[in-house]
């Protein structure tokens, strides 16, 4: 254990340099807060449209084609690294605490202040190495092409962009704003990806004639172009290489479904020791973990290509490499697509057709989501503290008992909804995001799990904001 | 809080404080504003460190897009490159 402390203290001389956003010292007025979160997320905006000062070129395959959408990130752009720094830095730190590799004490100040610290460090890190990573592996341009000026220049802007990421997102977190940056750039990306697709003016020719990329927009092309208006109908809705009605319907039913299902709970009724007649309710959702799992599990899965498209760039005819994963350029957009191995029985099926010719791969798809989901979900509410002998503590330390059961039962009767509901919620997400996929969704189905289940935490945080406005909480 | 006998009708303010309480203690289901559990929600106590005012990081930030956007204007009008 004392090793584990000795890490966390490594920090501590940094932490002098580290940027730190002042908490907010009185209480932030709703009105305020959306400004500041609007304003947030306008400079997210526009830095993911920036392109980067210096590149030379950003044609060729993209190795985290893969992770874009879910890392908030665009390509060439300013945005280049999105919230990868800080996502895979909280990760790391937070297995690292839950693992109990680093001895964290949550009770004690100053070890939070330095677990904090040690989080922002590993993510300006991340993002230098990163940075440096990019450039260096020719991905702009052979460094002989950009100069060694353009060069440090590039690294300077991405490190930049990682530390303003960092800095927003804490200035959210801080009480000067609504949710998290991380979630809330999130959900932005995809959701920018979605409507696009179903909106997009640009034309593309793909040999039948100029097609418009917008799903909505195509169909209503085709439907005054084509004077056969059935077929026009049919090509708008199942056209194959571009976004087409299907998909966007499918889109709008996993949301609703998602939204329909966020209202499962149980409610555990609980009742004050000191006030009588005093009563409360303990609802334990469904989605207990929200979409942690899904989050872990992309992490787990981009983690999983990114090694394998390397390793199989350098050593493609080793066996052992091409059991993890064999890749092929796609005809279409010129991406590397699994298509052997571990890495491509783990993605997703492009298609219905796809999953009718080869049912192994989606069957064990399906499996592996499932479990996946599963697992992560049970392990998470160790590591974050939301188990039910932690929950119990909570309630304890209110002085918040169940009605008819002992204080000494309260943990077994927890146990008895917390791991089930962790476990088969997690499935549940799981099941949602392989419903997805098979249907076509937009953005992956992935990305729209994501994306709903963090516009839904955001619905809750507004509603929760306008009732504390109005005084109704008696505090 | 205020209460005082008198059977308050159910999911009044101890509901929600029951509720508001675990919220903040981070459940992660249902973890305050839009958060993705725990993971995501680490700065929310002071820390020593270069203290900055959520408004110098709105301008930080205004600053470097600012910067950026020099530099390719800049580019475009004096270091053309020959090739």
């Amino acid at each position: 254990m004392g090793g584990g402390f000795r890490v966390l203290h490594l920090v501590r001389p940094f932490l002098s340099f580290l940027p730190e956003v002042q908490s907010a010292d009185r209480k932030v007025p709703f009105r305020e807060k959306v400004i500041y979160t609007v304003i947030s997320l306008f400079i997210f905006l526009v830095c993911s449209q920036l392109p980067l000062y210096g590149i030379h070129s950003t044609t060729g395959a993209d190795p985290f084609y893969w992770m874009r959408v879910i890392l908030a990130s665009n390509r060439g752009t300013v945005m280049e690294l999105g919230i990868t720094p800080i996502v895979t830095s909280g990760l790391v730190m937070q297995l690292l605490a839950g693992s109990k590799i680093i001895e964290v004490d949550n009770n004690v100040r100053e070890d939070r202040a330095l677990l904090n610290g040690a989080q922002k460090l590993l993510g300006i890190l991340i993002a230098v190495g990163e940075a440096v990573a990019y450039v260096l592996s020719g991905m702009y341009g052979s460094v002989g092409q950009l100069g060694v000026g353009n060069a440090i220049l590039i690294i300077v802007q991405l490190c930049f962009a990682g530390i303003i990421v960092i800095c927003l997102d804490e200035l959210l977190q801080k009480g000067y704003g609504l949710g998290s940056g991380i979630s809330l750039f999130i959900a932005t990306n995809i959701c920018e990806s979605i409507i696009w697709k179903a909106f997009s003016p640009t034309t593309i020719n793909s040999g039948r004639g100029a097609e418009f990329e917008g799903a909505v927009i195509a169909l209503f092309h085709l439907l005054i172009t084509r004077s056969d208006k059935v077929r026009a109908l049919r090509e708008a809705f199942y056209r194959q290489n571009l976004p087409n009605v299907t998909n966007l319907l499918a889109t709008v039913l996993i949301f609703l479904i998602v939204i329909y299902f966020q209202g499962f709970r149980v409610v555990l009724p609980v009742r004050s020791k000191n006030a009588r007649g005093q009563q409360g309710s303990y609802p334990i959702k469904l989605f207990y973990t929200s979409n942690m799992p899904i989050i872990l599990q992309s992490a787990l899965v981009s983690n999983l290509y990114f090694i394998s498209q390397l390793l199989h760039r350098k050593y493609s005819g080793n066996f052992l490499v091409n059991l993890l994963g064999k890749w092929k350029e796609s005809e279409y957009s010129g991406q590397s697509v699994p298509v052997g191995g571990l890495a491509y029985y783990v993605t997703a099926p492009s298609s219905l057709a796809d999953m009718a010719a080869n049912p192994f791969h989606a069957l064990f798809y399906l499996v592996f989501m499932l479990t996946a989901c599963a697992l992560f979900s049970k392990t998470w509410i160790e590591v974050s503290g939301s188990s039910a002998r932690d929950v119990a503590k909570q309630l304890k330390e209110q002085q918040m008992v169940m009605p008819g059961h002992r204080d000494s039962n309260l943990q077994k009767e927890l146990n008895r909804y917390i791991p089930t509901a962790a476990a088969f919620g997690g499935m549940c997400i799981g099941a949602l995001t392989v419903l997805a996929d098979f249907m076509g969704a937009i953005g992956s189905g992935t990305g729209i799990l994501l994306a709903v289940t963090i516009i839904y935490q955001y619905f809750e945080t507004f509603e929760k904001e306008k009732a504390s406005e109005l005084g109704l909480f008696g505090f | 809080m205020a209460l005082n006998g008198g059977a308050p009708p159910r999911g009044s303010a101890a509901a929600a404080a029951a509720n508001l309480r675990r919220r903040r203690t981070g459940g992660s289901a249902a973890a305050p504003g839009g958060t993705a559990g725990n993971m995501l929600q680490f700065y929310t106590d002071d820390a020593p460190g270069l203290k900055i005012s959520p408004n110098v990081v709105l301008v930080m930030s205004i600053g470097f897009i600012a910067f950026v956007a020099v530099l390719h204007v800049m580019g475009k009008l004096y270091f053309v490159r020959k090739d």
